[in-house]
Parts: C-alpha cells; structure tokens; sequence
C-alpha cells in the first residue's frame, strides 16, 4: 500500500491555497449549491412547472454522471486517454485505468442489486484495495 | 417491531419517530461522509473547514470534485461552473417537491431548499405522497438529521485524515463509485441506458478535444437534449407513446426500497383507482383526502 505522510499531502496542495483562498472557493462552492436548489423550488412553489423543463431534466443526472465516471476511469489530469499493458492479463492493452474497470463492474451490480449506497461505494473501494496486491 | 418502537417511543415524540426514519439514511451517510473528509483533508482544508462546506454544500459528488479540483488547482471559474451543473439536478428535484411547500413561509423555503439533498429528497418525496401527516416540519426535520450524520462523518474524516495514512488513489475511487452507484439507480427505461452508452463515447470524445471540464458540460448538455429530443420525436409519431420499446421499463429487482419512478407509477394506479371508485359510486361523499390528492394531480 502507498504510504501518503504529512510531507507528500503537504505538497500536493498548491502553495497559495491559503484560508482565504479555501474560504472563497467555500462560499463559490456554497453558491453553487444554493442556486439550483432554491430558486427553481421556490418560483414553482406558486407555478406550474413548464413541461418541456420536466422533460429535459430527466435526462441530465445520466447525462453528467456518465460523463464524471468516464472522466474518473479513463482520462488522466492532463486530460490524455489512459492506456495501461496489464502484466496479469498477458500484457494487453487496455484503454482506461484497469482496477476501476473491474471495481465500477462490481459497484455497479451490487448498486443494481442492493440499491444500497453505502455498500456500493465500500464494495467499490475494497476491489480497488484488493487489486492494488496483484 | 409495532410494540417495539411504542416501548421506544411511548409519548409517540415526532422528533424521534423521524429520527426513525431518518436513521438508515444517517447510518449510510457515515462512512462515505468519512472518506469525503479524508479527501478534503488531503486537498488541504483543516477539519473546521470541511465542516463548514459540508453544511454549506452537503452534496456527497460535489464536495468529492471540489477536493479533486483544489489539487489540481483549477481556476475559480472552473470550480463553480463544474458544481453548478453538478448541482444543477437539485433544480429538478426541487421543483418536483414545490407543491407540497405552497404555504410555507420564505424562511421555510430558504431552509428546506438549503439542505435538500437526493437521499433525503427521497424519503421526503416518499414521505409526502403515502402520508397525508407528514408535514413540512417533518421534512426538515429529516434533512437535519441528514445533515448532522453527513457533517459529523465529514469531520471525524478531516481528523482522522492528519493521523493514519491511506491510499489516496483507493479513496479517489469512492467518488466513481458513487457517480455509478446513482447512474444505476438512475436508468429505468431503455432510452436512460442508451444515453448513457452513448454519453460514454460522447463525454470521452469532448473530454479529449477540449482537455478541459467544459468536455463534461458540452457532452451533459448533448446528451440530455438528445433524450429530451428522442422521447418528444417518440410521443410524437407513436399512437401509444407509453408503449413504445424505447420508453419501457427495464427489468429491475424489486427490493424493499421504492424510487421515485415507483413511486409515482404507484401513485397514478392509486389515482385511477380512486377515479373508478368515484365513478363507480357518485353519492358517496368525498372526504378530505381525496379532495387533497384531486387537487395534486
């Protein structure tokens, strides 16, 4: 297992993040947040809700979600495709980091068959762990 | 289990009785809570500070991004065009609820909107429809509860997270975990699957031509107009839309726990149901129940 002490989670933190820096990001995030959760509640409280609104919102959370999970699995902070020669399967080439292939298969059946949330993200993060040893 | 909780619960106090149902959200709001704040710890926020932006934000996929995008240090800007479009499903969610919040003081609105979230947005939708009792007071009492478990798990993380060393590249993974975890509880029909297949290619496309976060909300904003574009073109030309194959529902286990979709299938047979009874036998007199439920439909 990779050890992160103090010295290497210090310097992953870019030197000018400093407290008022994070307390901006903070009210910026906070922002975000409130935006979409107020107003729309809000100005429908005494409206109708127009049709095509309902309709189009259906489609965003699969829309997002995918597009954050295939960010997460296959493309690397520099935003370049991630090929990796997997020793254990012959050395082929697979696009994509390998071990959050195989969890995300995992994750996804016990979200299916579960629908529990908690047990989904820990059966998640175990297969990671497990295959961190091959 | 009834006498169980009356000897819990004798003077049937509304705080604990929802704490009750609060309580399986809570529990599993613990550990993920826990890993979030390990992440923010290792994004550099002290544990006071992971405290305030899980009250502030209390969303368990934005706060993981947020931890992602302060390593990477992206710019400001970046940050709060990824959170709000994140963030941007809450708009739906919320006006779903509206109805129920109509006489409701702007205070009350300002404080249920605040800590609305998609679990205990789901028991309180749940909640609203089967229980004519269940009041607004109720509702937030839920997401309070909610919001203490999310926020303490979030702290012990920002603790915990100085004094034991953990694989960062596993606990990253927690945040894709949980993005498919709601894919999944996401996709009842075929046309939610095949946009999400199709988003795979798409998003992957966008993500490497514009090498930035913009690839996620230019393949969001296709993608879903694509779906709202098909399912209009379907209703369109089909005599029966509701029985088009495209529209259909995907096999799913049935398990003790209800979505909304369920949920508001259920609701229409109830509604049909009550229709026919109406129709059926007109002198009868129709109580305040089915007055309400008239009126929400």
């Amino acid at each position: 297992m990779m050890m992160f002490n103090n010295l290497t989670v210090a310097s992953m933190v870019p030197s000018h993040h400093n407290l008022v820096y994070h307390l901006i990001v903070i009210l910026i995030a906070a922002l975000a947040a409130f935006i979409p959760r107020y107003f729309p509640l809000h100005f429908f409280t005494n409206r109708k809700i127009p049709e095509w609104f309902d309709e189009w919102m259906k489609y965003v959370p699969v829309a997002l979600f995918t597009a954050l999970v295939v960010k997460g699995i296959f493309v690397d902070s520099k935003y370049r495709l991630i090929t990796e020669h997997v020793s254990w399967l012959g050395n082929v080439l697979v696009y994509g980091h390998v071990t959050y292939l195989i969890a995300a298969v995992f994750v996804m059946l016990v979200a299916y068959f579960t629908r529990s949330m908690a047990f989904s993200v820990v059966v998640g993060l175990l297969v990671v762990w497990l295959l961190s040893f091959i | 289990m009834q006498e169980k909780a009356h000897q819990i619960n004798p003077e049937k106090a509304r705080w604990l009785e929802n704490l009750g149902i609060a309580m399986p959200l809570c529990l599993s709001y613990l550990p993920i809570g826990i890993a979030c704040g390990i992440l923010l710890h290792a994004a550099g926020m002290n544990f006071l500070l992971t405290l305030l932006v899980s009250i502030v934000v209390f969303s368990g996929g934005a706060q993981f991004i947020l931890a992602s995008l302060l390593v990477i240090d992206a710019p400001i800007s970046t940050i709060f065009i990824t959170l709000f479009f994140l963030e941007l499903r809450y708009a739906l969610l919320g006006s779903s609820l509206s109805k129920y919040l109509s006489n409701e003081s702007p205070a009350m609105i300002f404080l249920f909107s605040f800590s609305m979230n998609d679990e205990n947005y789901a028991v309180n939708y749940l909640k609203f429809v089967t229980d004519k009792h269940w009041t607004t007071r109720d509702a937030l009492m839920v997401e309070h509860y909610s919001l203490i478990s999310w926020a303490g798990g979030n702290m012990i993380g920002g603790l915990i997270g100085n004094t034991i060393s953990i694989d960062l590249n596993i606990v990253d993974f927690a945040l894709t975990a949980l993005f498919l975890y709601m894919i999944v509880m996401q996709i009842q029909r075929r046309l939610s699957l095949f946009i999400c297949i199709l988003s795979v290619f798409v998003s992957l496309f966008c993500l490497l031509i514009t090498r930035s976060t913009i690839g996620i909300i230019v393949s969001t904003l296709l993608m879903s107009l694509l779906g709202f574009w098909i399912e209009f073109e379907v209703r369109k030309h089909h005599a029966n839309p509701d029985d088009a194959w495209i529209l259909g529902k995907l096999f799913r286990p049935r398990t003790t726990r209800t979505t909304k979709e369920d949920v508001e299938v259920e609701k229409q047979l109830e509604e049909e149901a009550e229709e026919a009874d109406e129709n059926t036998d007109k002198a009868d007199d129709v109580d305040d129940n089915k007055d309400e439920r008239g009126d929400r439909s």
